[in-house]
């Protein structure tokens, strides 16, 4: 990120209630991850020690510190999801992928393809539990999702089997 | 405009009825998270689009969600003079054929949900629609609606939660009005303890009470804190509240802020949820531009005003120590109370600070509005008013139901939800999240209510209720929450960080079908230890999804486990 | 924060069944260390704020007939305080937190003879042990060098990262650190002895924590590096004291030979500072 950029995220964010996790929530929306080099000028910034935000962008887990593929995928995992087949979701998109998803050792669940098209995530829940299962592309919600509707989906993002 | 007196109000109120009652038909497309993700954008866009821009005989508006999930996108038809119609499971295919009846006055009788030719906004208006259309089931008639009673979610669905006037025209922001120009700060607070509104967020504590303790904390700077971290899984009313009808979390806040003698105040929301966000900046920046938050305030000399602070995925974040940290830019690692938020000291950047949930603001208007004595008419005793729950799962009628405390999980799940989806049957529902327990379905003649639910094992929680049927595996449920509270231990006590680490060691093992009886001796030491000894609520209930199915589904686990 | 205490009037709390005297709201696990009555503690530390995150201080508090278990780092006394700390129920949560501890720190000395000393010498949890852990499969996370480091010394060079079960206590990015002066707090207050500092000729190296590795300046008078240079700038600038000057340029044991050098000269009458 430039620094013209994270000047005017900060400026953005004034009031001292909710300021870190605000900046770093813009930061992680426009970049789609927390680069280190972002995190350090910002640490610069506003005075704030690099310790203190690695430990911030660690524990919460909207922060993302790695790169991400051209598309991220995030299905719901929420109790509603669970009951009506999201680890099915997860393992038919695992196959139509080509990945397999593991918990990294920073405890997050987050792996790109190998040709950095498509990011795979889970989320806690959504709040979108009438249409369970949920997955998002994007930003875009998908309810109702079953393994065989996939390949539909993702060739919305180009995906090709 | 500056709104200072009840003239002003009511002009302002004359020009949103305007809006929602328009002289001409009006289509309302209902844009909520869940409206749009099944398609209702689609809808708005195709009717916009053979509509045009502005069209001379129809009005084309965006309303919230009236909470009957399972039948979106739903979209509402008023024609001057005629019952209010609601249209669902729309799609943009279906556009043409609306606008063409409506164009004739008339609404798709066959795409029709129901009709509605009065309706009660409780807050002083009463929407006289009108008569016809009798051939469409009326709302009363609908087996989903019929057991409901709509106090929070009385608007939710029919006004357009973008458009400050038209939650005016509805009676909006008069009970602020009432409150702060004709009411003691003491006399609303007495008024909040009479109606025995509890906190909504779970644990139940007296709303009153709480304002009565934060009024009395030593301190000239005080906060008040709208807790809208919905971190349950499986719950969302309020999310929805807050889309629908972002004005009333606003309205509540402020009668509260000037009962506890503060001037500033903060929503606390979770990152996950975007139009939620959206819609209360919106709705920030309107109550400004009327003199509603800022500075004198009905030109009382009272002065408020509410920014928004966004969480950043972490459900220990519900926690009020761990929130406040994390407004503070600090990890959300839970601190030992006390000192406790009313504390000082305790609060956020030290000042004494009142925290509740979304749906406790939400219930204030219509209690300062209607009164404490009607209020505590609704419900059970030690328990009134409604709650808002999401009944989703594996039920039948997935959607937001809102009942008077105390109405019987069998009413719930079997009256209003229609039982197991695709004829299963239902064998248990979770609720109150990942703090919460499972309940079989024997005990649905259980009232949900704070106490009953917890003499069972469970606890109300925001409410999620997750209907499970005969498919569901209880220990796969138990493990998934298990899961969920150790992937969301903030670390500190080893007791959630470790404990439940070794508890879904130990469950893998089950499901694995490795365990001994040994195993479930060793699960039983563990999770006791858990509870007994954790720093937080997070750690300290996070076992009951086990317990809660150990004691009710053990039958499901000896199956599981070796001698 | 630091917050000084300000001690409250004396009064009387009853710690298994006998009576001491303490200060109104001072911290009842305070009260037991100084009456040499035993508590397990490893997060506690008089200069911090209480944390109440190891949990094994846990005692049971009396109220009305009724037992109530509480954190004695967190329980501030109160006159008529009756607290018990060896309960059967405190010794069952305790026996399980204790093995909760061998399994995280399988490596520590500490932690294992503490246990014993509680009669728990085996665990039923899996224990991990990770190759290659910078604090040697010795850390429970008490907290205690992340908060010295920032609370009292200000430094904020380590932190946790993050959260739950993959909590750790490292640097940011695993890599050496710049804001580390190498004053080696951690180290001291560590309670399972899992951090390793090494003193190298001119450099000190935090070998747990990233390799950061400070620079160290040498005693004008024998030439050996005995303090870490920044951290002396930074100290010195607090210190209003007449010694301020030796410390800056001697250390320690040359600082004792000068000044007794400069006390002979006193007594004899020649020119000295510390007469």
């Amino acid at each position: 990120m430039d620094e013209r950029t994270l000047d005017a995220i900060i400026a953005r964010h004034d009031a001292p209630a909710g300021r870190l996790l605000g900046i770093l929530g813009e930061i992680q929306n426009q970049e789609g991850y927390v680069s280190r080099e972002t995190l350090e000028m910002l640490s610069e910034k506003v005075g704030v020690r690099i310790s203190q935000l690695y430990g911030l962008a660690t524990f919460y887990s909207y922060f993302t510190l790695r790169p991400v593929g051209d598309h991220v995928i995030t299905i719901c995992m929420g109790t509603a999801c669970h009951v009506k087949g999201a680890v099915a979701i997860l393992e038919a998109l695992e196959g139509l992928l080509g990945i397999k998803s593991d918990v990294t050792d920073d405890g997050k669940l987050s792996i790109t393809t190998i040709d950095r098209k498509f990011t795979v995530e889970i989320a806690r829940c959504f709040g979108a539990c009438s249409m369970a299962p949920v997955l998002r592309i994007d930003g875009n919600l998908y309810g109702y999702a079953t393994p065989e509707d996939l390949p539909g989906i993702l060739g919305e993002y180009g995906w090709k089997p | 405009m500056r709104i200072v007196s009840a003239a002003d109000m009511e002009k302002v109120s004359r020009s949103g009825l305007r809006k929602i009652r328009p002289e001409k038909p009006r289509i309302a497309v209902g844009l909520a998270t869940c409206g749009i993700a099944v398609g209702g954008m689609r809808v708005y866009d195709r009717i916009k689009e053979i509509i045009g821009e502005e069209n001379p005989d129809i009005e084309l508006a965006r309303v919230g969600c009236i909470g009957y999930c399972r039948e979106e996108p739903l979209v509402n038809i008023t024609i001057p003079g005629k019952p209010l119609v609601i249209l669902h499971r729309v799609t943009p295919g279906d556009a043409e054929e609306i606008v063409r009846a409506v164009e004739k006055g008339e609404v798709p009788v066959e795409k029709a949900l129901c009709r509605i030719p009065l309706w009660d906004h409780i807050t002083g208006c009463t929407q006289e629609y009108g008569a016809g259309f009798d051939g469409i089931p009326r709302y009363e008639d609908v087996p989903f609606f019929s057991h409901q009673k709509k106090v929070i979610l009385r608007n939710s669905g029919l006004i357009n939660p973008e458009q400050i006037d038209e939650y005016i025209a509805i009676g909006g922001y008069a009970a602020a009005l009432k409150a702060l120009s004709g009411m003691a700060p003491e006399a609303i607070i007495d008024e909040v303890e009479k109606s025995g509104l509890r906190g909504r967020g779970g644990a139940g504590f007296p709303t009153g009470l709480k304002w009565r303790i934060a009024r009395n904390a030593e301190g000239d700077r005080k906060f008040v804190i709208c807790n809208a971290d919905e971190g349950d899984p499986g719950a969302y009313m309020n999310r929805n509240e807050m889309e629908s009808d972002p004005h009333m979390v606003l309205e509540g806040m402020l009668i509260g802020a000037y009962a506890i003698g503060v001037s500033e105040g903060l929503i606390y929301i979770r990152a996950e949820y975007p139009l939620a966000i959206r819609r209360l900046q919106t709705a920030i920046g309107q109550a400004r531009e009327y003199g509603l938050l800022g500075k004198d305030i009905f030109g009382t000399g009272f002065s408020f005003d509410i920014g928004i602070a966004t969480g950043a995925g972490a459900f220990v974040c519900g926690e009020s120590t761990a929130l406040v940290a994390s407004i503070e830019g600090r990890t959300g690692r839970p601190h030992p109370r006390p000192p406790r938020l009313t504390d000082p000291g305790g609060g956020l950047f030290g000042y004494p600070t009142d925290l509740n949930n979304v749906e406790s603001w939400c219930n204030i208007p219509v209690i300062i509005s209607k009164g404490s004595e009607w209020y505590a008419g609704i419900g059970a005793k030690g328990n009134s008013g409604t709650k808002v729950f999401s009944l989703v799962g594996k039920v039948d009628r997935v959607g937001l139901v809102e009942v008077p405390l105390g109405t019987s999980l069998n009413t719930i799940v079997f009256t209003i939800g229609n039982g197991g989806a695709g004829n299963k049957k239902v064998k248990a529902v979770q609720t109150g999240g990942p703090s919460g327990g499972c309940i079989p379905a024997r005990l649905f003649d259980t009232p949900v209510d704070y106490e009953s639910l917890n003499r069972i094992g469970s606890i109300m929680g925001s409410g999620g209720i997750v209907v499970m049927d005969e498919d569901t595996d209880m220990v796969d449920i138990a493990r998934y929450f298990i899961n969920f509270a150790a992937s969301e231990s903030c670390g500190k006590c080893v007791p959630c960080r470790e404990g439940l680490k070794h508890t879904l060691l130990i469950l893998n093992k089950i499901l694995a079908k490795k365990a001994t009886k040994k195993d479930l001796e060793i699960l039983s030491d563990l999770t006791e230890t858990i509870v007994a000894t954790s720093l937080c609520g997070l750690g300290q209930t996070a076992p009951n999804p086990v317990l809660t199915t150990l004691a009710y589904f053990r039958d499901e686990y000896d199956a599981l486990v070796n001698p | 924060m630091i917050q000084q205490e300000i001690p409250g009037k004396p009064i009387t709390v009853t710690i298994n069944g006998k009576e001491y005297r303490a200060n109104e709201g001072e911290i009842l696990l305070s009260v037991a260390i100084r009456e040499k009555i035993e508590i397990p503690h490893l997060c506690y530390e008089a200069s911090l704020d209480p944390y109440g995150a190891c949990r094994l201080c846990m005692v049971e508090v009396v109220r009305k007939g009724k037992r109530e278990m509480a954190t004695s780092c967190t329980l501030r006394a109160a006159d008529g305080l009756e607290v018990l700390t060896d309960t059967p129920e405190i010794v069952k949560h305790r026996s399980i937190l204790f093995e909760l501890y061998l399994a995280e720190a399988p490596k520590s000395d500490v932690i294992r003879d503490m246990a014993a000393r509680y009669g728990v010498t085996r665990t039923r949890f899996l224990k991990r042990i990770e190759q290659g852990d910078p604090l040697g499969n010795k850390c429970v996370l008490c907290g205690l060098c992340v908060r010295a480091c920032s609370e009292i010394m200000g430094a904020g060079a380590i932190n946790f990262i993050n959260r739950g079960p993959y909590t750790v206590v490292n640097t940011p990015y695993y890599a050496p650190s710049r804001d580390c002066f190498g004053c080696g707090a951690c180290v001291r207050v560590c309670p399972t002895n899992a951090i390793e500092m090494e003193d190298a000729g001119a450099e000190r190296v935090m070998k747990s924590w990233s390799g950061t590795r400070v620079p160290l300046s040498p005693c004008e008078c024998c030439g050996r590096y005995y303090a870490p240079r920044e951290l002396s700038a930074s100290v010195l600038a607090r210190l209003d004291t007449p010694l301020k000057e030796e410390i800056a340029r001697l250390c320690p044991e040359c600082r004792g030979k000068h000044i007794a050098r400069e006390e002979i000269l006193a007594k004899h009458g020649g020119s000295a500072k510390h007469a």
